[in-house]
Order: structure tokens, then C-alpha cells, then sequence
């Protein structure tokens, strides 16, 4: 592994201390985009289930337990999100 | 427990003259949920009809329509007012004999008073309305009016026009539209009219004053100001009738409604000429001290017998039966659906598991604390039945947030100096604050975990009650299908095992392989064929139940990893408490003390305020977080297994009396 490393480093013109910082980095982008693109997803998702849910409220209050229930089902997605950002991470 | 209350059908048939005792007895014991008559000609039922309001029936109904209409004018509201000191009901007739008019009239007075005041509010606000376009027209209001020959129009349009007939006109210009006024003699109206309408013109009324339009104005804005104050005096007014007569305008209300519901209730019998029959449902335990106590208000005039339950067939009315502690999470279960009375109740479940979710997310001692003092200082303000149950969780979550926040030695986000986590740390930032780093993959495992044993409990409750519920052919189906499910499940996770080691999960790797796959060099051991074969069986049994379910299957591991959330949730919360103390400590207060000067004091200010808002808003999130997700991995990842809900809720005749004695 470290032989590798150096290999790279000489091909490439950098210091393995470089290198090292740049995967970390690339790790904390990583995590970033999984946290933020599952975001936008959940968002989208609850955008049209949100809506509709306030309707029904509206109409009959005890909705509320089922769309409260139908509203955050997509969360699921940027849990997995933030599940592999902190795997990411930390692992 | 585990199971709604034991229901029995009851049947009361008596002669009508024994009708208002038995109504009032009914209604005492608070016990008797009315199944309503339907003249629909049930068999049995051929010849009878739906029985008439006892006599007085509509005197009170009015009543107690006058009382609400009372409560309502000086808005209040029976949960608004303690429990007093319940009067007899003999003094509390003769005061609403007596006092009851006098309030009434007065209270009456008061609102007519108010409305009327209220439109001649309007009616000047309206009147202000109409004359403030004309505030910049330098010309007197009388002048717009009275003249035999000449007519006037005002109005709102885009850019001044030519207009052909003479005529006098005065425009204000204004951002986006003009003001114009028009005199002109009246024969000619309709060029004017017509010259006008090309340029888009919109109209407004002149108005019929005299005198300078800001004269006129501020005329009427003194009036509006002393209208106001009278409002406010009557307001007062009422409100001070509200503190005086709050307690006997509750009392009165409930003391009526309980007269109006029991005058009523022959509506909801069965009646022919010389008898009533009604049907309902009672707690088990308690038939024979009703049946008794109707024997002996009725002199034994009475018939009163148990009809046997067709548990398919009869809508059995639900009530919960759990332990005290249990009671408070009952508010959950009605928001998502209450048990049906065949069904396996899992409200002791969820009082267990879902503090020690909420626990797991939000561990934190100085959360849990503040959390705590929320719950129990909220007390004194939510006096609904349901909002002191909803405390009452928020209660018990907070003290397993506490516990966790021990267990994880974390207090607002630092870690607690003197222990270490007890079992695994979920300290983010080593260093400083954050004592050694996180124990992530322990954390996650252990969640993974407690959704493994959850789910199987869930599909083993669903397993049991397709057994109770269901019959013949179907009944395997449905029960095989459960089983399905589970063995799907634990076959992929025996796969898992067989093919990767998992901290903390029993490791199959090393298990002699037994068989290859050619070409990939894959060794099969006996653990992934045993998994495999699981699978394989479980999708068969799936299958045979519903051929369509079959792609659901991917949601065995969704609904798996999804308990994940406990982790990733609470660490995310853990994340915002630690950012939060580091821009406090290390951005502000820090720096500001090592060189301490007056910009110092600005920065620790700045420093404290960020600490404020910062934990504010995560403990917001945090309730948010822990409970949302504590009661969502129940009632999607749980229930979905086995609950079905949508029993009918016990709602018996009668009232709890909070201030009138029987």
C-alpha cells in the first residue's frame, strides 16, 4: 500500500502527505454529496406527499397520524444518505 | 394487557314508564356503550320503532344551547377551568332558576352592543376608504355633488386621456395608476363615459360629505377611536362576567348536557308502544354490577340478558387495556388507528420501545433536562386530556434521554469528564471536547440489531394474529406467508454472515466450504446454503399467499437498514451540539478571554448568544427527531408487520362530571 503510495506520489508529482489530505478530502466530499443528493431526493419526495397530506388534514383532522406517517416515509432515503456519509467518515 | 378490554353485548328490555330510571342509572355508571337502533326491520326487530325524547326534552336542549352560546361570547372553555368544588345539584337548579336570566340578559346586552359598535367601526373604516383617494384632489368634498346640470365621476386609469366635451378634470398622479376626477355637464355622460372606458378607466363612488377630505378623515379616525375604547370597556365587561361566573357557567353547561343527553337517548333505543329494548356494549367485568343495580333502580320491571358476540360480524367497541404507565402512549395509537378487538394491542410495546428509541437518539443528559423541566412545567398550561398524555411520553422519553446521556456520557454535546461511554462513544470531534472518537460501526451494527429483533417480533405478533383472526385455508396462507417473511429475512442475514465478517454478528466465514461455484471461485458453506434455502422457501410461502408481494421484497432490507436512523439521527444531533459548543468556546469566548479587552466582552456575548440559539434549535430538532422517528420506525417498520387498526373506540353514555355531583 505505501509502496503504491509513493509510486503515485512520484507519478504525480506530490508528496504522500498531499495525497493522503486529498483522499481525506475526497472522503469529506463524498459524504457531502451523499447527504446532500439524498436530500434534494427526500425533499422532492415529501414535496408532492407534504401537500397533499396538508390537504387532507384540512379536510378531516384525524388524518393527521396517517399523513404525518405518509410524509416522512421518504426521510428513509437521506437516512441512508447520512448512513453512508458517516460510514464514510468514520469507517 | 396486550389484548382491548373483554366486551359483552348486553340487551335491557323494560316497559316504557321504566325508561327514565333506567336512562338515568345507565348514565351514571358511565359504562354502557349505546349500539344505536336503525329501523332498517333487523330480523327480531319487526314492529319496532326509534323511541322519542323523554319529556322536557327540548326545554333543556334550548337551554343549553343559551349556555353555550354564553360560554362562547365570553370565550371559555370547560378545560380552561379546574376541577372546583362541585355544588349540589338542588342549589345549582335554583341558581340557574334564578341567576341564570339575569346572566343571560346581561351577557346579551353586552354582545349586541359590541357587534353594533363592531359595523359602525366598519362602516367608518369603509367611509375613510372611499374619501382618502380624493385627500390629494385640492378641492372640498361638497363641490363633487349638488349641481342640477353637471355630473361627477372619479376613478383609477393608466395615463390621462383627451376627453372631447367640456369639461373641468383634475388628475394625481400616482406610481402605478392615476387618480382622475371629471365634472361634466350630465347630457353629455355617455361620451365621457365611453372616452373614459377606451383608457381603461375603473371608478370609484364619490363621496356624499362636505368639508375637506382630511378634515373628514380625521373626523371619523376620532370617532373609530372612541368606538374602540367603548369595544374594549365591553370587553372588559365580559371578561370580568367570565372570572365571576366561570365556575357555574361550566358547571351549568355540564349539568344540561348531561340532562340533554339523557332526555335523549330513546332516540338511540329500540321502542314499540309499551316497551323499549336497547342493545350495548359493556366491560365484561363489570355486567353483573350493572345488571344488578338496573334490577334494583326498576324494582325488577326488567329484563336484562348477555347475547353471545359474533366477533366477525359485530362491531365490538374498543377500549384500551393497560397498565398505568402504558396509558399516556395510548394517545399514539389512536393517532395512527386503535386496535380492533381481535387484534393483539401493542400499546405496552410501544410505552417500552419507543423511550428507548427516543433514548438512543437523543442521549444526552442536558437535553433530557431540559426536556424534563419542558415536560412537567407544561403541565400546568395543556389542560386537554390528550396534551397531558402527550407530556406525559415526552416525561418518560426524557428520562431514558438522561439514562442514555449517562450510558453515552455526553451533557449538551461535551463529554461528560468524569466516565468515559459506558458501552460505545458517539463522541464525534476527538481532542479537547470530544474525548476519544466514535464507535460508528459498533453503533450502526447494534441499531441493524435492534431492527432485526423487532422485526421479528413484529412478523411473529403478525403470525399470531392471522392464527386468531383468520380462518380455514386462508388462515395457513396468511400465517405461512408471516413466516415467509421472517425466513427471507434471516436468510439474507445468514448469507450475509456466511460471505463477510460483521463486528458484533455471530461470523460464519470460516465454515468449511462444502461446494464451489464454478468460475468465480466462490466457496458455498453450509451457512449461505442453509440462507440460501431460507430464501428460496420464504418467497415460495410469499408467493403462495400473494403472487403480487412478491415485490415487496426488497423492503426487507429497507425496513432493516432503516433502523440505522437511530444511529445516523442521533449522531447527526450530536454533530449540531458539538459545532455549536465549538464556535462558542473556540471562536468567541476563548480567544476573547486569552487577550481580554472591551471587544472581548461584544465576542462572549456574541459567543453566548450562539450557545443559546444553538442548543435551542437542536433541542427543537431534537424532539422532532427522536420522536418522529422513534414513532415512525413503529408505525411504518413495526405495525406494517401486523397491526391493523380501525377498531371503533368505546365510547360509553354517560361523562366523567368534573363539576356537578351525581
Amino acid at each position: 500500500m505505501a509502496a503504491e503510495a509513493i509510486v503515485a506520489a512520484v507519478d504525480v508529482g506530490m508528496t504522500v502527505e498531499q495525497i493522503a489530505a486529498s483522499q481525506l478530502g475526497m472522503k469529506a466530499i463524498g459524504a457531502g454529496i451523499a447527504v446532500g443528493l439524498t436530500g434534494i431526493g427526500s425533499g422532492v419526495a415529501e414535496m408532492g406527499i407534504g401537500s397533499a397530506a396538508v390537504g387532507a388534514v384540512a379536510e378531516n383532522k384525524d388524518m393527521f397520524g396517517l399523513a404525518l406517517l405518509f410524509t416522512v416515509i421518504p426521510e428513509t432515503i437521506v437516512i441512508f444518505g447520512l448512513v453512508v456519509a458517516l460510514l464514510l467518515l468514520f469507517v | 394487557m396486550l389484548k382491548p378490554k373483554r366486551m359483552s353485548r348486553l340487551l335491557i328490555a323494560a316497559s316504557r314508564d321504566q325508561m327514565a330510571p333506567v336512562v338515568a342509572e345507565l348514565y351514571r355508571h358511565n359504562l354502557f356503550h349505546i349500539e344505536e337502533y336503525v329501523d332498517a326491520g333487523a330480523e327480531g326487530y319487526e314492529g319496532f320503532k326509534i323511541g322519542s325524547p323523554l319529556p322536557g326534552a327540548s326545554e333543556k336542549s334550548i337551554d343549553l344551547i343559551k349556555i353555550r352560546a354564553m360560554t362562547n361570547a365570553v370565550s371559555l372553555s370547560a378545560d380552561d377551568v379546574d376541577a372546583g368544588p362541585s355544588c349540589s345539584l338542588d342549589e345549582l337548579q335554583s341558581r340557574i332558576e334564578k341567576e341564570l336570566p339575569v346572566l343571560e340578559r346581561e351577557v346579551e346586552e353586552l354582545t349586541v352592543r359590541r357587534s353594533k359598535l363592531d359595523t359602525r367601526v366598519k362602516e367608518l373604516e369603509q367611509k375613510i376608504f372611499e374619501i382618502t383617494p380624493f385627500l390629494d384632489v385640492p378641492v372640498d368634498l361638497n363641490l363633487y355633488h349638488g349641481y342640477k346640470r353637471f355630473s361627477t365621476i372619479a376613478g383609477y386609469i393608466s395615463r390621462d386621456v383627451t376627453i372631447t366635451v367640456p369639461h373641468e378634470k383634475h388628475v394625481v398622479r400616482g406610481k402605478e395608476k392615476n387618480f382622475l376626477v371629471v365634472v361634466f355637464p350630465t347630457e353629455q355622460r355617455s361620451d365621457v363615459e365611453k372616452t373614459l372606458s377606451e383608457a381603461g378607466f375603473q371608478s370609484v363612488p364619490v363621496p356624499q360629505e362636505s368639508g375637506s377630505p382630511r378634515g373628514r378623515i380625521d373626523f371619523y379616525q376620532g370617532e373609530i377611536a372612541t368606538l374602540n375604547t367603548e369595544i374594549s370597556e365591553i370587553s372588559k365587561h365580559l371578561e370580568d362576567v367570565r372570572n365571576r361566573h366561570a365556575s357555574f357557567l361550566v358547571a351549568c353547561e355540564e349539568l344540561l348536557k348531561a340532562e340533554v343527553d339523557q332526555s335523549e337517548a330513546p332516540l338511540r333505543f329500540a321502542t314499540t308502544k309499551q316497551t323499549f329494548v336497547a342493545e350495548g356494549w359493556i366491560p365484561t367485568d363489570q355486567v353483573t354490577a350493572v345488571t344488578n343495580s338496573l334490577v334494583h333502580v326498576t324494582e325488577g320491571k326488567i329484563y336484562v340478558t348477555v347475547l353471545p358476540t359474533d366477533l366477525e360480524h359485530d362491531a365490538v367497541p374498543v377500549e384500551y387495556n393497560n397498565p398505568d404507565f402504558a396509558k399516556p402512549t395510548q394517545v399514539l395509537m389512536d393517532v395512527y388507528s386503535r386496535p380492533s378487538y381481535t387484534e393483539v394491542d401493542p400499546t405496552l410495546m410501544v410505552s417500552i420501545v419507543f423511550p428507548i428509541f427516543f433514548g438512543l437518539i437523543l442521549g444526552d443528559v442536558g437535553y433530557g433536562l431540559v426536556l424534563l423541566v419542558l415536560a412537567l412545567a407544561l403541565r400546568k398550561y395543556l389542560k386537554g386530556e390528550a396534551g397531558q398524555q402527550l407530556l406525559t411520553v415526552l416525561r418518560n422519553a426524557s428520562i431514558s434521554s438522561i439514562f442514555f446521556g449517562i450510558i453515552f456520557s455526553e451533557f449538551l454535546g461535551f463529554a461528560i469528564p468524569w466516565w468515559d461511554p459506558l458501552v460505545y462513544s458517539r463522541h464525534l470531534m476527538s481532542g479537547e471536547h470530544g474525548g476519544h472518537g466514535p464507535n460508528i460501526p459498533e453503533l450502526m451494527v447494534l441499531s441493524i440489531w435492534i431492527g432485526i429483533v423487532h422485526i421479528t417480533l413484529g412478523r411473529l405478533l403478525g403470525m399470531y394474529n392471522h392464527a386468531k383472526q383468520d380462518h380455514g385455508h386462508h388462515r395457513t396462507l396468511a400465517i405461512m406467508a408471516n413466516f415467509g417473511w421472517l425466513a427471507v429475512m434471516w436468510g439474507i442475514i445468514i448469507a450475509i454472515w456466511s460471505v463477510a465478517a460483521v463486528p458484533l454478528m455471530p461470523d460464519l466465514t470460516g465454515l468449511p466450504a462444502l461446494a464451489s461455484v464454478p468460475g468465480l471461485g466462490l466457496g458455498l458453506n453450509l451457512s449461505i446454503i442453509i440462507g440460501g434455502a431460507l430464501i428460496l422457501v420464504g418467497i415460495v410461502f410469499i408467493a403462495r399467499e400473494s403472487v403480487l408481494e412478491v415485490i415487496e421484497l426488497p423492503t426487507i432490507v429497507s425496513h432493516v437498514l432503516s433502523y440505522a436512523r437511530i444511529v445516523a439521527v442521533g449522531l447527526s444531533s450530536v454533530a449540531i451540539a458539538m459545532v455549536v459548543n465549538f464556535m462558542t468556546f473556540d471562536m468567541f469566548i476563548n480567544p476573547a478571554l486569552e487577550n481580554f479587552s472591551i471587544v472581548s466582552i461584544i465576542l462572549i456575548l456574541i459567543g453566548m448568544g450562539i450557545f443559546l440559539f444553538g442548543h435551542t434549535l437542536n433541542i427543537a430538532l431534537g424532539i422532532l427527531g427522536g420522536g418522529l422517528h422513534s414513532i415512525r420506525l413503529h408505525y411504518v417498520e413495526f405495525f406494517t408487520k401486523f397491526y391493523k387498526g380501525g377498531g371503533i373506540r368505546y365510547n360509553p353514555f354517560g361523562m366523567k362530571r368534573r363539576f356537578t355531583e351525581e
